[in-house]
């Protein structure tokens, strides 16, 4: 009865406890419209938003990204900012989960104003928002993700730039290290089932890695990884495959580890991309499975990766030296602990200060975009090569270096001295890069001119 | 006797009419008075809602649980996604299309739902919603696995800006929902206030009873999960045209999602649907209009919404299982 009595209730009254709901709605959501031109920026001012996931399966040591970028703005905001304007990062948490990166990107660029999104991290998440980031002219600077269709028809997406080198990039020069150094041993694969990992499988492809059907290949689901890879290790262990190339998350790598570990699986050599290959990540997510840090040290240690920046255990590197000194001091966040993903952040907010200043006063969308296409040479940072930026490509860092975890969990170059490899995102050769890095300047800051 | 029948269904079509007119109207005026973070929010009330709308009708009217509501979602979203990418439908083609693929998919989980209740029934709905980024992956070829596929609801046509102006991308997002929210609501409330609204709380609240009354319950429980997937396809549909279709777009967690709102809005009920849905996707913003004031560390305020929306559900379960709705009458029926 109670029910009937609710179905044929008056529509005045529906409608007006409706509009009480929304009028409410309105009144708590709604934040003032800003009067300047350049949304974001004001004379005191810059914006900038970002999305990442803060919390879920996918966020462990990418949440340590923001924090980083967020003191790096700190210290420059304590310099006096950029032209006297101060940087506020804005961050949002979409959990790796594409619905909600919709979301988190409407209220970073209607509610928050930001004037640029900058270092968002995700590859399948980023899918989701960039044509409607594009669409509205937004720069869209510095994305934490590899996926080489982002980048390289700037006619599609003309706003959207890089914080990586691609993952074509970096598997072809990954590949071209396993043909020479693993010819005779049986190479297997477990890669991340989307545009990250295809690209990973195109790259060592591309420099002659190829995989036989599902013999040797394994995949696994992003953000399910939690539950561990135990099927896939076993599959890989059942065709007797010695060297697993990862082409995944920090967290989907910890877990291939751990599910090897446990099934008794011990192949002679791992290879993971870089982003999945973050030691303090990994140390942390097999810490909370019980495996202690000694022992996820060894596990880790004789690990092959690459890098386009130096490790973050090179301690007398000077960008090194001055990211560290500012995250001591500057890092509110609360795991501040130097890592790859710490130095990376810095990286982000480095580039982006430059970046900033290299526009001027007159800060304006489409200078910004226009700036860092035409000005990757004046736009140095702490990788060990030049950001591959231009009107034909929207790609970062064209080298990386390969290195082997040691017993300490520092990557160290597998050469007697490091040779940096430099290739392009489609058939092109790997070859040695001769790049000489600009020096940081005494006080951090980026000096344009 | 026929005649008396043809005048009650007018009067239930004039009922249900004059709500849809009050809602759209409610609605637009709303929306003129947001801004465009807001008309982007109220978008996904009105997509969402539709969704809510189909935990109402399965769950609250015919007493049917499901915990795969998104599943459903995903196969609307997925239908009109392929048939916009691969046929260049247009969306106003592809979402009736979709629509009907979510029946169909509706009509294969009635038939097998048609036999479980309970846990039993929550439980298969649960492993439907579980093995859709499986599915996605298993025919990577064709749904793209965990990458998804991009859709949008594009720009407005011109006879529209010609007409109406030129609307933001946010008052477009709102304009493609609100027809398809305004139908849902015209069709749910007509179906709650005729026969077929009767013979399914007759069936939720007593079985027996209801086949003793000449109700065919096993053909009404396979109906009822038909409709419910049409709306959820319709709300799944509209869902991805929001950026993209794919499997972190319909997660689990939007299956329970939809139950939490038409649990704290009032599960037997439309306007509970609608209450519900305003919560849930307005939460977190009033939270952190609150929190805002306050200086805590993103790890305690990024999970501020879910802990208030548990809350809320628990308190609401304990204290007044009827949701916001029933309180609603409540006060109606002591005036």
């Amino acid at each position: 009865m109670r029910n009937r009595a609710s179905l044929s209730r008056s529509p005045r009254s529906f409608i007006s406890t409706a509009a009480v709901v929304l009028a409410g709605a309105l009144a708590l959501s709604a934040v003032p419209a800003q009067g300047a031109s350049t949304p974001g920026v004001s004379a005191t001012e810059i914006v900038l938003g970002m999305q990442l996931p803060q919390t879920g399966p996918a966020s462990p040591g990418y949440n340590k990204v923001d924090d980083a970028m967020r003191a790096y703005f700190d210290y420059v905001n304590s310099k006096g900012g950029v032209y006297g304007r101060k940087i506020t990062l804005v961050v949002k948490d979409d959990t790796y989960k594409a619905g909600l990166t919709v979301s988190t990107a409407s209220a970073l660029i209607n509610k928050d104003k930001v004037f640029a999104m900058v270092g968002s991290v995700g590859t399948q998440t980023h899918i989701s928002v960039i044509k409607d980031i594009n669409r509205r002219g937004i720069p869209d600077l510095f994305v934490n993700s590899g996926y080489s269709g982002f980048y390289t028809d700037p006619k599609k997406y003309p706003t959207t730039f890089g914080a990586l080198g691609t993952y074509v990039v970096e598997a072809k020069i990954l590949g071209k290290h396993i043909k020479e150094n693993f010819a005779k041993n049986t190479v297997g694969i477990v890669y991340q089932t989307d545009d990250f990992g295809r690209n990973t499988v195109e790259g060592l492809a591309t420099a002659g890695v190829t995989f036989t059907a599902k013999k040797t290949a394994a995949t696994f689901i992003a953000g399910t990884q939690g539950s561990g890879l135990d099927a896939q290790m076993q599959q890989l262990k059942d065709n007797n495959v010695d060297v697993v190339v990862v082409g995944a998350v920090a967290s989907a790598f910890a877990a291939a580890v751990s599910s090897a570990n446990k099934i008794g699986y011990k192949p002679a050599q791992w290879i993971v991309i870089s982003v999945g290959a973050d030691a303090t990540t990994f140390q942390t997510i097999l810490g909370a499975r019980g495996i202690a840090p000694a022992v996820s040290a060894a596990l880790l240690a004789g690990t092959i990766s690459a890098s386009h920046a130096p490790s973050p255990g090179e301690a007398d590197d000077e960008f090194v030296k001055a990211y560290k000194k500012i995250n001591d001091e500057f890092n509110k966040g609360p795991d501040k602990r130097w890592d790859n993903n710490v130095l990376q952040g810095m990286n982000i907010g480095y580039l982006t200060t430059s970046a900033l200043l290299g526009v001027g006063k007159d800060l304006t969308r489409p200078g910004i975009i226009k700036y860092v296409e035409a000005n990757a040479a004046k736009l140095p940072s702490a990788a060990l090569s030049p950001l591959g930026y231009s009107t034909k490509t929207h790609e970062a860092f064209t080298g990386f270096w390969i290195g082997k975890y040691d017993a300490t969990t520092v990557l160290k170059p597998v050469d007697a001295t490091r040779k940096v490899w430099t290739t392009d995102s489609a058939k092109g050769p790997v070859t040695e890069l001769k790049y000489t890095r600009p020096a940081i300047a005494a006080d951090a800051l980026p000096k344009v001119g | 006797m026929r005649a008396v029948s043809k005048a009650k269904n007018h009067s239930i079509a004039r009922k249900s009419l004059r709500r849809t007119i009050f809602f759209v109207a409610a609605i637009l005026f709303a929306a003129s008075t947001f801004d465009a973070y807001n008309q982007a929010q109220l978008a996904v009330v009105l997509i969402l809602f539709i969704g809510v709308l189909s935990v109402t009708l399965l769950t609250g009217i015919s007493g049917q649980l499901s915990l795969g509501q998104g599943a459903l979602m995903a196969v609307g979203g997925y239908c009109m996604a392929l048939l916009m990418i691969n046929q260049n439908y247009s969306l106003w083609v592809a979402i009736p299309l979709a629509i009907v693929g979510s029946a169909l998919a509706g009509l294969l989980l009635g038939i097998a739902a048609a036999r479980l209740t309970g846990p039993y029934l929550a439980g298969t709905t649960l492993v439907i919603a579980l093995a859709i980024p499986t599915l996605a992956n298993r025919f990577m070829s064709v749904l793209k696995g965990d990458e998804g596929l991009p859709v949008d609801v594009g720009y407005p046509p011109v006879w529209f800006t010609n007409l109406f102006g030129e609307p933001s991308y946010e008052q477009w997002q709102l304009y493609v929902a609100l027809p398809f929210a305004a139908i849902a609501l015209f069709l749910a409330s007509n179906i709650l206030l005729s026969r077929t609204g009767r013979m399914w709380r007759a069936i939720r609240d007593n079985e027996t009873a209801a086949a003793l009354s000449g109700v065919n319950f096993s053909r009404q429980k396979i109906f009822v999960f038909v409709v419910s997937a049409t709306f959820a396809g319709l709300s799944g549909a509209l869902y991805g045209l929001r950026g993209l279709v794919g499997p972190s777009v319909y997660p689990v967690s939007l299956s329970l999602l939809l139950l939490t709102a038409a649990v704290l809005g009032g599960i037997r009920s439309i306007f509970g649907a609608f209450i519900g849905t305003v919560i849930v996707v307005f939460l977190p913003d009033w939270i952190d209009a609150v929190l805002h004031q306050f200086e805590l560390s993103e790890q305690v305020s990024n999970f501020m919404p879910a802990l208030v929306s548990s809350l809320l559900l628990i308190l609401t379960v304990v204290i007044n299982p009827a949701g916001v709705a029933g309180t609603h009458l409540h006060k109606h029926k002591h005036k």
